[in-house]
Formats: structure tokens, C-alpha cells, sequence
């Protein structure tokens, strides 16, 4: 089969349910196709590698394998243009979390989250406070900042969010499809 | 109009105790309120006062006309709105049955069908009514200005105003929250119709039926920032577009921008604002802003040549009758640019104030295009405080605040008795509101037919005086129309002039020729003077023609002994920077129509006695119900079906959307007709012959063998449709392939399995929308998705692919597409350069189709392939059509006489059309025209006698040689060659006096009454001096 065929029976019917179960895909099904996100949203603006409305039609479709080890679900910046705008209420930003999180448990994460995960960690917060930024502040009149990570450990502790970021929880499915 | 009303009851005023019902004179009421004066409105008051009943014409605004009032043309036919609505209003504001109540607002409605009494309050126009001509000095000299609603606020109004120049009634209102008092209007007012101390009048209605056609608003798209209509000065919505591009709208017909009057040259229309999205209150698609945003596309090329319209657009609903060859033309030969993209923003460029646009292209590439004014397609929301009176009348509405209608009575609301038709019950174009018009007239005047007549008042003219023999006397009335002629044209001159023309005995001028009390006047000077002609020197015939031939009548003369010089619209109004020269054209226009009436002679429509029973060609849902509603209006019907079986198409609808039960309709439906004693049902039959005329055809019916003649007053024809059998998408290459209609069938038996993890596929448009059948099949979206969704409720797990060129479910049907996404049913579009690939490859359906936003085609396996054939006219209709002497359309639908105003008549006279016979369309839709046909019909059979023009041609024998070129060009079917004599006979009754025999007659044989050759030609000699 050429590139540009698409064999029906790699396609998964189920994951449109599947992520209409998770919290945030409910209304991905009511998508028409209009464009309204992908016309309003400033992430594709400059990188057409982020379409909603195309993420959503494969999803729709049943591509899973390629919506799910994806990268271009990660970059919305969830600022709800889209959300504002969308004809038929799917709530996009919440559908690509949803999404996410379904990725997530297939063991795909994208680099740059799993760095937010080991900040968050490491430092408590997501942008690290120094000692160079706490000069600068008190300079300015505003109160130093004390990094403490202790309680985002514990709730990362409860979550096993260390292993769903690193992948860990992956047993192998999902990338991993016979042919293409 | 003030009903007698019995006192009221002790205590009714009290609030607590439910007041005691009023008493009524007799059982049934022979009169019907119409609430609503649009085109809808008007049309169901025209045909109830044509068949028999009072009707009382309610409108809210001070004028009648409604939305269609305010557009510059009609789509498909981009006729001039005006131009034919129009003469409806002239023809419902002076009809003998037609009481109209302008300024007015139904209260309260209390009583049971058959006998109403309808409360309504009148508001003030402070301008007498009955006085008011409409000449407009008071608007000329009022001092204030404000903005003019009809206008949509680009133009200025004054505080005392007409509603439109065309207005009927054409009577001025003060508007009182910006009337300064100044007493101008007042003294300035000629006729003396001011008067300020006018107020609230309430008005009793004794009625039997209630028609509601209140018809609709636009939805207000200011609250939608993204789209800046309010705020950026270049963003309109189509209704303010379409005043610009009328003629004697705000920019006089051109189309510029807003914020500096420079021409345009792109522009950009968006559609569905406000429809088709997500609050709960905008979900239904409104159905006829696709097709007009087309048209003003074409329309506004055609006013500004150089023009580059772009259509946004989410699905094109060109589903009517011709609609999609109006889209084809509009993209191939008019260049407007359709751009599939829902536009989610707007963005203002400055200084220029042109409006950017971000869309992607099919390929997915994003762009920017800068347009300099935008149009938004804006939807249709239920009239303005109707939620308040449906509730008053207890009438149901449906969620989002339209009229809810049953769908085997679809004009019907929840009250008995009370009916209802127009844009209330669903988006929808003229075509649909005029039919169903006709169909709430039928039902209102249902249950009161045994009253029909009881409530109109016959005329009755003194006995014509003969005056064929005298010498002519002629009398000419010279009209002032306040300043409209006598500011430019100087009338006593003109009248001076008249009283010097051979065979004028009288002449004078009258400041408003056309008054109450100037009637009176006329017919004074008729006796004083003995004059056997009248000529009038005023406006267009069209306004006044009839009401002056009427006077005349009343007078004792033939009504035929009167000619008209327009020397309005012909002279003052064109001619007002040249009064001396207008004078001198008034003079000749006077001179002119004196020489004709000279030569006048009296004229006497023919009248013809009508056979009350009417002919019903079709046994399907439609001729089921036009029959049974002749039957129960008290007309004998004749059902003639071809199958043994009545019932049609239906046989193969088994589940609705709506839930509701067909068959089990159908077959209340067959025994109400088998078992009617007016209606005579004849199966497996065919038609033999056929002749006749209006009021008075003869059928033979060919039916077990045996052939009967029929008698009958008109046709209805109600031949319905079939689907296409078609070969196509390997259609009969494997038992999984079936018709849409197929599938409805085996899912309705079972014969489908559709266990586990069973895949469809649904190919719309098929043999539709294509070279050679371009019209769109209509209801093939909607019942697709109804088998989809039967299977998914069989089984949620199936997988089904619907693959369409668009999604065509209109009006509140968009709430079943939308269920349909949200069941997990994908849809695929596709056009004709990319249709899907079908094979049959090793017992095994293969579907290819390309999905054009992942760039990639997609190869389905399916178990089932259903195909939407298209719905074709049967082929019997060539046959039938030549029988009856009907016109077929280019897709060989059978062809009405107007396809705006007119879609249930043909052009011939007593036969009307109803169903698929005339386009593919809904079962609620087949129903409200068969009860429009009815309704048609009866303003015929109603009658005991129906009396024709008296401006018909005449054969001179002598002359003609039976050469047919009159039977060929005449468009009423109304002359033809009687084989026998060899010459031509002409049917008085049909004949239009249109002269296109008279003009075409090789012989000058045939020629018109009341424009003779020697008529004519003697007002062309006054022109060269004669």
C-alpha cells in the first residue's frame, strides 16, 4: 500500500471513545471539521506541525498510533482561543490533555515535560529560584523566595508521576505496530 | 370592524375566577384571523377571501410585506422582491373579503375552534386612515430625522413616515418617540389626516380559525465580538447589504464601504453566524442563508462590475428546486470564489479599515487575505416577543422558540383551531412559506367550511347603461397627488388643455384623484354630464386602476368605457427637473388616452359555471391528502393511482427520525379516503384523456379493464418521484450494496446483521449533484444519518463512514447531524474530482476516498454499502405532462407557473401541483403542499361561477386560416384551433389578455380587446400632431 493510502483496518474505531471517556475528550466527536482552531490558533500560526483540526480528525479516524506517539499533541499552549471560538463546544485544550494522558499511559511523554517533572522535583516550582534571581529581588523591594520541594514530592510520591514521565509504565504497545 | 360584543360577565375583570367563555351568535365562524402580515400571511388571507371566507389581515408594523419587503432580489430566479410581492399586497389590501388591521397586536384569544374571539390592540399612527392618500407632503416637511429601521439604520427616516415607497397600506404614521410637536405635518396635510389625539383602540374578532405567520428576525451578531459587527464599520450583515443593493435603498443601489463610501473591490461573506453553533439556542441550521448569500454574491458582481465576492462557508445547502444549478452558475460563470472554512475572527487592518481573514487552503497551507467589507450571513431567530404571546395563546413552542407542529399536520400548533405557517415553524425561504400558506389556509378553512360564505359581502351594481351607440362623451379627471404631479407638472393647465380635445364633454382636477370622497365626485359628474368614457390623468394603473374601474361601474357604465394616462411614474417623477417640458409630455399622455377612449367599446368577461370536484393524479401521502382535504372542504374527489396499492413512496419508509409511526399513519390515512363518501378512488389506473378547461375538465380513467369519464373543476397533480436505479459504486456487484432505501428496509426486517464489529459505508449523492442531473436529491442526508443512527442504536459499536459533498440537514434537522457526530459516526467529504473509488475485489467491498485534512486516502473494508440514489421523476410524467398540456422543468419535475410565488400553480388555469412532483422533499413537507393545493383549489371550486377577464382576445373567422401560431405562443393554453372549423376559438375564461396571439398572428386575425390595432394606432397618430 503507497504512502498516501491509509489501510481502514490499522485504524482503531474504539479511540474516539476511548478518549471521550477521559476527562476532557467528551466532545471531541461534535468536531465538523469547521477550522476555527486551526484559524485561531497562534501556535500554528508559526508551526504547522500543530493543526487541531487535523489532530482531531485523525483521532477521529482512529490513527492512534501516530496521534498517540506524537509530538505535535503537546504543543498546545492551552490558551483557549480555540475554546473560545469552537463552534461546537469541543473544548480543545482539555481534549489534547486528554489526550495526553491517555499517551501518557502508553509510555509516551514528551522530553520537555519530563523536564517540567524533574524541575518540579528537584526545585518545587518550575522555574528554579537562586540565589542570583533572590538578590535581584531584594533590590527591588520584594521578599526572597525559599525553594521547597517537599510537598510536590509527596504529591508526586501519591501519583507515581516519576515513572508515568520517564515512561516506565509503558509495556511496549502503542509505537510499536506491526508495519505501516 | 368592531364586532358586537355581548356585555361581560359580573366579575370577569377579577383576577382569581376564570372568566365565563363569551357567547357566540352561531357555531361556526365563516372568517379567519391572520396574524402576520409577511408574504406567508398575505398569502393564506389572499386565498381564504378568494374562497369564500372574511379574513381579517393583522400586522404588527404599520404596513404589510414583512422580511420579503426589505430585499432587493430572489434567489433562484434573482427576480425584483418587490416587483412581485407587490401586486400580492395591492391585491390582499383591497379585497371585497380582506379587513386589514395595521398597527395592531393580537392580545388575547379565547374559545374553541369554529368560534374565537380575538382581542387586538390597535396602536395610534395619529394619521386617520381613512384619509391618508400616502402622498408624502407631511414627510417632505417634517423637520425631524432619525434613523430608518427598514433601512437597518443606513439611512434617515423622518418622525411622520411611510413605511416603504410601495407601502400598503401606503397610509403615513407618527413615530411618537421622536415627534417634536411642531404641527407642521397637520397643516401641511391636505387630506386632513393628521390627528394627534388619536389612541389605543381595542378590537373585538369574531373568527373560526386562526392563522399565525409572524414570521421572524434576524439574528443580532453584535454580541459575537470575534466578528466586530458594530464596532468595525466595514462588517454588515446580509440584510444591511441587501438595502444597499436596492434601488432606493440608502447608497441607491450601490454597494460601499461603510466607513469612507469607496466602491470595494473584495468582499467577503461568512455564513452560519449565529447558526449551526454552540449555544444552545443557535444549534439549528437556518436554511436559507447559504442560497441568499449566493445570490447577493451575484447580485451585488452585477451592480459593481469588478467585484471579488469569497463565500466562507462550512456546508453549501443549496437544496431546493434549481438551487444548486443557481450555485454552479455563481462559481463557473460569475468567478465567486467558495472557500470551505468557518472564519473565526476578524481582524480590523487600520487606517484603512479593511477587515483580514485567516483560513487554510485545501492543501492545508494557511493564508491571509485582506477584504475590504465583510458580510455576515446571520441566522433567523423566532419573531420578537412571541414567546410572550404563545404562551398567552397556549401554543407550544419547541426549544429554541419556534412554532412546534406535528409532522403529519406540519401546520398545526398545539391549540386546536389555531394553524400556523411562515419562518415560525422553521427557517425557510419563500417557496416553502408561501406553500405552507396556502396549506394553513386549507386547514383553517377546513373546519368551517360549512360557513363559507356566510361572511362576505357580494357586490352589487346598479344595471350598465348602454352607451355602445352614442357619441362618445368623454370626462377627464386630472390629478394633483398633493405635490407629486402638481409640484412639477402644471395640472390646470393640463386641464384646460383636456377640455379641448374632441370628445371631451368635462374636465377638472382633483388634488387626490384617487380619494375616498373623489370617487363620489366622479360618479356625480358621470350623471351631471351624461359622460359615457372616463379618463383619469394620474398614477400607474397598478395602483388604482381597479378601484377608479370600479367606480366607474358603480356609476352605470361598462368598466371597460375608462383608460388611464399615467402621468405620474411616466412624467412628474422622471421628468421633475424640466417642469415646463413635463407639462407639455402630460398634456400629450392626456391627449393620447382620450383618443383611445374614444374608441372604447364595453367590454363582458365571460363567466362559466364550475364543476365542484376535483381530480387527484397520485394515490401517494400527497394525493391521500389533497384529496381527503377537497373531500372534507365538501368538494367530491377522484383518486386516480397507478399501483394497485395506494400510498406511494411510504411503503418504504418504516422508522422516522421523530419517532413517529408512518405506516400506522398511512393506514388511518387510506381508510379515512376508502371510506370518505365524497372521494372515489380508482387503483391500477390510468389516464386516457383529457380536456377542458378551468372549472370544467373531462378525464377518461382506464381501470379494470373498463374506461369512465370524469367530470371535474380542477387537477391537483401528485404524481410523486422514484429512486434512481443506478449502476454505479458497483451497485449489484455484491448482496452488501444496497440503496439507502434498501438498507431502511432489511434494518426494519432485521435481514442486517449488524453484531460485532460490522463496518458501513454511506456514499451520498449518488446520480445527484452531477453533469446531467444537477439538482440535489434533499432528504438523503437526513435519512442516511437516520439508518446510521438506527445501527448505532443496534449496536453503538459498529463502525460507520458517511461520505458526502455536503451535509445537507437543514433547519432543525442539524440537531440529528450534530447526534450523529456524537454517536462516533465519521464523515468524509468529498467533490466530484475525487469521488470514492468502489470495487468488489474476492467477495469483498472495497472503498477508497481521500480525506482532504489528513492529506491521505483511506481504504474501508465494509460489510455494507449504502448508496443515496438520487430521487428521479418517474418517467410517466413526459405522457402526463403532454396530457394536460403542463410544462415539465429541465430535470422533468413538473413546472409551476412562478417558482417564488406560485409554487403549487401551474400557468395553465384549475390545475395545481403538490409533492415530489414538484422537487424531492420531506414527508411534512409532501403534506403542507398537498393541503396548500387544496387550498388553491378551493379559491376555484368555491365558487358557483368564475368570471374571467374582460380584456381577452377575439378571432375574426374571416381572417384566419388555422395556422396555430397563436395556440403555439400563448402561455395559458387559452387559444387553440378547433380542428374541425380549422379556425381559432378562444377560452375566454383562461385568456390573460396578455397579446402575444394578437402580437404573433400572421393574418391580423386575432387581435386584443381594448388594444385594437386601430386603439393603438390612434394614440400613435396623437403623437405625430394628430
Amino acid at each position: 500500500m503507497s504512502d498516501d493510502v491509509i489501510d481502514a483496518e490499522t485504524l482503531d474505531p474504539d479511540f474516539k471513545f476511548e478518549i471521550a471517556k477521559q476527562a476532557g475528550g467528551e466532545n471531541m466527536k461534535l468536531c465538523f471539521q469547521c477550522g476555527t482552531c486551526s484559524g485561531t490558533c497562534p501556535v500554528r500560526a508559526i508551526n504547522d506541525k500543530y493543526n487541531p483540526r487535523r489532530i482531531i480528525r485523525m483521532a477521529l479516524l482512529g490513527m492512534r498510533k501516530e496521534v498517540l506517539c506524537s509530538d505535535f499533541i503537546w504543543l498546545c499552549s492551552t490558551c483557549y482561543a480555540c475554546h473560545e471560538r469552537c463552534p461546537q463546544n469541543v473544548r480543545i485544550p482539555e481534549l489534547m490533555m486528554a489526550i495526553r494522558n491517555i499517551a501518557i499511559r502508553e509510555g509516551n511523554i514528551h522530553p520537555v515535560y519530563t523536564s517540567y517533572v524533574t524541575t518540579l522535583d528537584g526545585h518545587g516550582r518550575l522555574l528554579e529560584v537562586g540565589e542570583f534571581e533572590n538578590e535581584k529581588r531584594i533590590k527591588l523591594g520584594l521578599p526572597g523566595i525559599k525553594e521547597e520541594a517537599a510537598r510536590v514530592r509527596k504529591l508526586f510520591d501519591h501519583t507515581k508521576i516519576r515513572e508515568k514521565a520517564a515512561g516506565k509504565q509503558a509495556d511496549e504497545k502503542a509505537c510499536k505496530t506491526e508495519g505501516s | 370592524m368592531n364586532a358586537d360584543k355581548p356585555p361581560a360577565p359580573a366579575g370577569e375583570e377579577g383576577a382569581g375566577t376564570a372568566p365565563a367563555p363569551k357567547a357566540h351568535k352561531s357555531d361556526k365562524i365563516g372568517a379567519v384571523a391572520v396574524v402576520g402580515g409577511g408574504i406567508a400571511g398575505t398569502q393564506a388571507a389572499i386565498d381564504l377571501a378568494e374562497s369564500g371566507f372574511k379574513v381579517y389581515l393583522i400586522e404588527r408594523s404599520p404596513s404589510l410585506g414583512g422580511a420579503m419587503a426589505q430585499l432587493d432580489k430572489t434567489f433562484p430566479t434573482n427576480d425584483c422582491a418587490m416587483c412581485i410581492l407587490a401586486p400580492k399586497l395591492v391585491e390582499a389590501g383591497r379585497h371585497q373579503n380582506i379587513t386589514l388591521i395595521t398597527n395592531a397586536e393580537v392580545a388575547e384569544v379565547e374559545g374553541v375552534p369554529g368560534a374565537f374571539w380575538v382581542t387586538v390592540k390597535k396602536r395610534p399612527r395619529l394619521v386617520d386612515e381613512s384619509k391618508c392618500t400616502g402622498c408624502g407632503i407631511c414627510t417632505q416637511r417634517c423637520p425631524v430625522e432619525v434613523p430608518d429601521e427598514f433601512n437597518k439604520g443606513l439611512k434617515l427616516r423622518k418622525a411622520i413616515y411611510v413605511k416603504y415607497p410601495q407601502a400598503v397600506p401606503p397610509t403615513h404614521i407618527i413615530d411618537q418617540e421622536h415627534c417634536i410637536g411642531c404641527g407642521i405635518c397637520q397643516k401641511q396635510c391636505e387630506a386632513g389626516a393628521i390627528n394627534y389625539a388619536e389612541k389605543d383602540t381595542i378590537l373585538d374578532l369574531e373568527v373560526g380559525s386562526i392563522i399565525l405567520a409572524p414570521g421572524f428576525q434576524e439574528f443580532d451578531p453584535g454580541p459575537k465580538k470575534e466578528y466586530g459587527y458594530g464596532v468595525f464599520p466595514n462588517v454588515v450583515t446580509s440584510l444591511d447589504l441587501e438595502r444597499m443593493l436596492v434601488a432606493v435603498g440608502p447608497y441607491g443601489g450601490m454597494v460601499l464601504r461603510p466607513s469612507d463610501g469607496k466602491v470595494p473591490k473584495k468582499i467577503a461573506f461568512i455564513q452560519c453566524v449565529g447558526s449551526r453553533d454552540r449555544d444552545i439556542n443557535e444549534r439549528y441550521c437556518s436554511a436559507v442563508c447559504c442560497m441568499f448569500a449566493v445570490k447577493e454574491a451575484i447580485i451585488a458582481q452585477e451592480h459593481m462590475p469588478g467585484l471579488k465576492p469569497y463565500i466562507f462557508f462550512m456546508d453549501l445547502r443549496a437544496f431546493g428546486k434549481e438551487f444548486d444549478d443557481y450555485y454552479i452558475r455563481a462559481e463557473e460563470e460569475h468567478g465567486i470564489k467558495f472557500i470551505l472554512w468557518k472564519v473565526s475572527n476578524i481582524e480590523q487592518v487600520e487606517p484603512s479599515k479593511n477587515l483580514k481573514i485567516v483560513y487554510e487552503d485545501w492543501e492545508g497551507n494557511l493564508k491571509k487575505e485582506e477584504f475590504d467589507m465583510v458580510v455576515l450571513s446571520v441566522g433567523m431567530r423566532p419573531p420578537k416577543d412571541m414567546e410572550a404571546l404563545a404562551h398567552r395563546l397556549k401554543i407550544d413552542l419547541n426549544n429554541y422558540g419556534f412554532c412546534k407542529t406535528p409532522m403529519f399536520a406540519p401546520v398545526e400548533t398545539s391549540r386546536p383551531g389555531i394553524y400556523v405557517c411562515g419562518a415560525f415553524v422553521v427557517p425557510q425561504d419563500i417557496p416553502d412559506s408561501v406553500a405552507q400558506a396556502s396549506g394553513a389556509a386549507a386547514r383553517a378553512a377546513s373546519g368551517i367550511s360549512a360557513a363559507r360564505g356566510k361572511l362576505v359581502t357580494v357586490k352589487s351594481y346598479p344595471e350598465e347603461k348602454e352607451v355602445a351607440d352614442e357619441e362618445p362623451r368623454i370626462g377627464v379627471f386630472v390629478c394633483q397627488c398633493g405635490i407629486n404631479i402638481g409640484g412639477v407638472v402644471d395640472v390646470p393647465a393640463v386641464e384646460a388643455y383636456a377640455k379641448t380635445l374632441p370628445g371631451v364633454v368635462h374636465a377638472e382636477y382633483n388634488i387626490y384623484t384617487c380619494s375616498f370622497d373623489t370617487q363620489s365626485i366622479i360618479k356625480e359628474r358621470i350623471r351631471e354630464h351624461r359622460l359615457n368614457r372616463v379618463v383619469v390623468a394620474s398614477c400607474t394603473p397598478r395602483t388604482h386602476g381597479p378601484l377608479f374601474m370600479n367606480t366607474v361601474r358603480e356609476a352605470g357604465l361598462n368598466p371597460y368605457l375608462f383608460e388611464m394616462a399615467n402621468i405620474r411614474e411616466h412624467c412628474s417623477w422622471v421628468h421633475s427637473t424640466v417642469p415646463a417640458e413635463a407639462t407639455e409630455k402630460a398634456k400629450e399622455l392626456v391627449r393620447m388616452a382620450a383618443a383611445k377612449a374614444r374608441l372604447l367599446r364595453p367590454l363582458r368577461p365571460i363567466s362559466i359555471p364550475i364543476v365542484k370536484s376535483g381530480l387527484v393524479i397520485g394515490g401517494g401521502i400527497t394525493g391521500l391528502n389533497a384529496a381527503l382535504g377537497l373531500a372534507e372542504q365538501g368538494f367530491d374527489a377522484y383518486l386516480v393511482e397507478k399501483e394497485s396499492e395506494l400510498g406511494g413512496l411510504t411503503k418504504r419508509i418504516y422508522f422516522d427520525l421523530s419517532g413517529e409511526d408512518v405506516h400506522g399513519y398511512m393506514t388511518g390515512l387510506i381508510e379515512k379516503v376508502r371510506s370518505h363518501p365524497r372521494i372515489k378512488v380508482f387503483t391500477g389506473a390510468r389516464l386516457k384523456s383529457f380536456s377542458g378547461y378551468l372549472g370544467n375538465f373531462k378525464t377518461t380513467v382506464a381501470h379494470d379493464g373498463k374506461e369512465e369519464e370524469l367530470s371535474h373543476g380542477v387537477v391537483i397533480v401528485a404524481t410523486g418521484g422514484d429512486p434512481l436505479k443506478t449502476e454505479e459504486y458497483s451497485y449489484g456487484k455484491h448482496p452488501g450494496i444496497m440503496t439507502v432505501l434498501e438498507l431502511e428496509g432489511k434494518l426494519a426486517r432485521q435481514e442486517i446483521d449488524v453484531s460485532g464489529r460490522k463496518t458501513f459505508v454511506m456514499i451520498q449523492c449518488v446520480g445527484s449533484r452531477e453533469k446531467g442531473r444537477t439538482y440535489c436529491s434533499r432528504v438523503c442526508c437526513t435519512e442516511t444519518i437516520k439508518n446510521a443512527l438506527r445501527i448505532k442504536q443496534l449496536n453503538p459499536k459498529a463502525a460507520i463512514f458517511i461520505l458526502a459533498k455536503d451535509m445537507r440537514t437543514y433547519g432543525f434537522r442539524e440537531d440529528w447531524f450534530r447526534k450523529a457526530r456524537d454517536e462516533g459516526i465519521v464523515f468524509i467529504r468529498f467533490d466530484n474530482a475525487s469521488k470514492p473509488a468502489v470495487s468488489v475485489e474476492g467477495g469483498q467491498i472495497a472503498v477508497t476516498v481521500k480525506d482532504r485534512v489528513v492529506g491521505k486516502s483511506l481504504k474501508i473494508k465494509p460489510d455494507y454499502l449504502a448508496l443515496a440514489v438520487a430521487t428521479v421523476p418517474p418517467p410517466d410524467n413526459l405522457e402526463l405532462a403532454k396530457l394536460l398540456k403542463v410544462p415539465l422543468s429541465k430535470d422533468r419535475f413538473f413546472l409551476e407557473a412562478h417558482m417564488k410565488l406560485r409554487p403549487l400553480d401551474f400557468a395553465s388555469e384549475g390545475i395545481f401541483l403538490a409533492g415530489l412532483a414538484h422537487s424531492p422533499k420531506f414527508i411534512e413537507e409532501c403534506v403542507f403542499q398537498a393541503n396548500g393545493a387544496v387550498s388553491r383549489a378551493c379559491t376555484i371550486l368555491s365558487r358557483d361561477r368564475f368570471e374571467g377577464e374582460g380584456i381577452t382576445s377575439q378571432v375574426d373567422e374571416e381572417k384566419c386560416t388555422g395556422c396555430r401560431t397563436c395556440e403555439f405562443v400563448c402561455p395559458y393554453g387559452a387559444v387553440k384551433v378547433d380542428p374541425a372549423k380549422t379556425k381559432a376559438v378562444v377560452a375566454e375564461v383562461l385568456c390573460k389578455g396578455c397579446g402575444t396571439c394578437s402580437a404573433g398572428c400572421p393574418k391580423r386575425a386575432i387581435t386584443m380587446r381594448q388594444f385594437t390595432n386601430e386603439q393603438i394606432l390612434s394614440q400613435v397618430d396623437c403623437l405625430s400632431g394628430g
